[in-house]
């Protein structure tokens, strides 16, 4: 169940360049190819296993809700819009899912479960993690948070230098 | 009043306490109430109320609210992970220690904020809260250790009534297990979180890491915490909602 709420998020999210691809004549071919490659990567990556159960988003076959996605987008081609895309219904074990992706442009700003189990403990509000390198820096600080267990690495520690007490 | 900072080594941990307006009877309450938790819920204690239960001398009804809340967390816990985080590893004794901690030094704090005090920073073996601001207009600032170089801190988080607790690899060597094998975990480096309650942000941080990789996202979606966790790769996950302080 935890898995597949962002699968659905990310296959929902692979739609996206689909969408917001405004088509000339001469590229019409490389709406599949654009597209398609990267829904499944995602999926693969989120859960493998659930792939099976996971929505048909390649994209080569738009419903019709997504065509008129599509028109509306060459309609008004604006590159930062805001708008929200909701996901397919799908049945699942525990119940039916269904997830809601809010884009700016063609970045993800915001995922929400519009329809999910109420299977206690699972929670359903899907993080949006920033993904960055570890920095190190030797900051002013009050107090240090890390696992401090023994009273050797704490002597050594920072903190034990805050407290005054090396 | 009086600025106080104390430190003891209670329940293997050194805890110190930086108290701005308080004075040391305060103090000494809530350091009190932690010797008593010790006591109560120590494992390697062969008097215990744990130690009792895991020996069969006592049953269920027979227990504390206290250790019932604290069993209740555990359970919740194990079942929100699917057993990889656990108070009962294997061929090991009962252990609720990763919920004792947290809980403990939380329940320490409120008693220090009943007593009447508006700013401390209570710091148990890393885990730390806090309580309104050192410096009017200014958030405690909480660094967080980097995992490899003990001296610098990767993250600082500006925290005025809130609790942030780490669980990292790099000074008990590998001592988290994964519930479902009774294996060390690997995968993650440093889980830090960042809750309102302590009880919260040491277990979800401790229980991620029972979960390895898997953990970044399970953290991350738990209510009210926001997570910064640095994986083997050291690479950094962290939410959008984590209250860094830009020094």
């Amino acid at each position: 169940m935890k898995r597949a709420i962002p699968v659905l998020a990310l296959s929902v999210a692979g739609l996206v360049p689909v969408w917001l691809y405004s088509p000339g004549a001469a590229h019409e071919g490389e709406l599949t190819e654009v597209a398609a490659p990267e829904v499944p990567q995602q999926q693969q990556q989120a859960a493998p296993q659930t792939t099976t159960s996971a929505p048909k988003a390649t994209g080569s076959t738009p419903t019709p809700q997504q065509q008129q996605q599509q028109t509306q987008q060459q309609q008004t081609p604006q590159q930062a819009q805001t708008r929200s895309v909701s996901g397919p219904a799908v049945n699942t074990s525990e119940g039916t899912v269904q997830v809601q992706v809010t884009f700016q442009g063609t970045k993800i700003t915001d995922v929400k479960a519009l329809r999910a189990p109420n299977s206690n403990p699972t929670r359903m509000a899907l993080p949006l993690l920033r993904e960055s390198a570890l920095k190190a820096q030797s900051a002013d600080i009050d107090t240090v948070s890390g696992a401090t267990a023994t009273s050797d690495g704490y002597k050594q520690s920072l903190q034990a230098a805050i407290d005054g007490a090396q | 009043m009086e600025t106080l900072r104390r430190v003891e080594h209670i329940m293997g941990l050194p805890i110190s306490v930086d108290l701005r307006d308080g004075d040391a009877a305060l103090a000494e309450r809530a350091f009190a109430w932690l010797r008593e938790a010790d006591a109560q819920f120590s494992p390697f204690k062969p008097d215990s109320e744990v130690s009792r239960l895991d020996r069969g001398e006592l049953s269920r009804e027979e227990l504390t609210p206290d250790l019932v809340e604290v069993l209740s967390l555990c359970d919740w816990y194990e079942q929100s992970t699917g057993g990889a985080f656990t108070a009962r590893v294997p061929g090991r004794g009962l252990d609720p220690c990763a919920v004792v901690k947290g809980w403990a030094v939380q329940r320490a704090a409120d008693i220090l904020r009943q007593g009447g005090a508006t700013t401390f920073c209570v710091n148990a073996g890393g885990d730390v809260v806090t309580a309104g601001e050192p410096e009017a207009g200014k958030p405690w600032r909480v660094g967080v250790r980097h995992p490899d170089l003990a001296d610098q801190v990767s993250v600082v988080l500006g925290v005025r009534d809130g609790a942030v607790a780490t669980s990292a690899l790099y000074e008990r060597g590998q001592h988290i297990l994964d519930g479902r094998t009774g294996l060390p975990v690997t995968g993650l480096l440093s889980v830090t979180v960042f809750s309102d309650d302590l009880a919260i942000a040491d277990t979800t941080a401790t229980a991620a890491f029972t979960l390895g990789k898997d953990g970044i996202e399970w953290a991350a979606s738990q209510e009210d915490c926001e997570v910064f966790i640095v994986d083997e790769d050291r690479r950094v996950y962290s939410s959008p909602g984590l209250p860094v302080h830009i020094c």
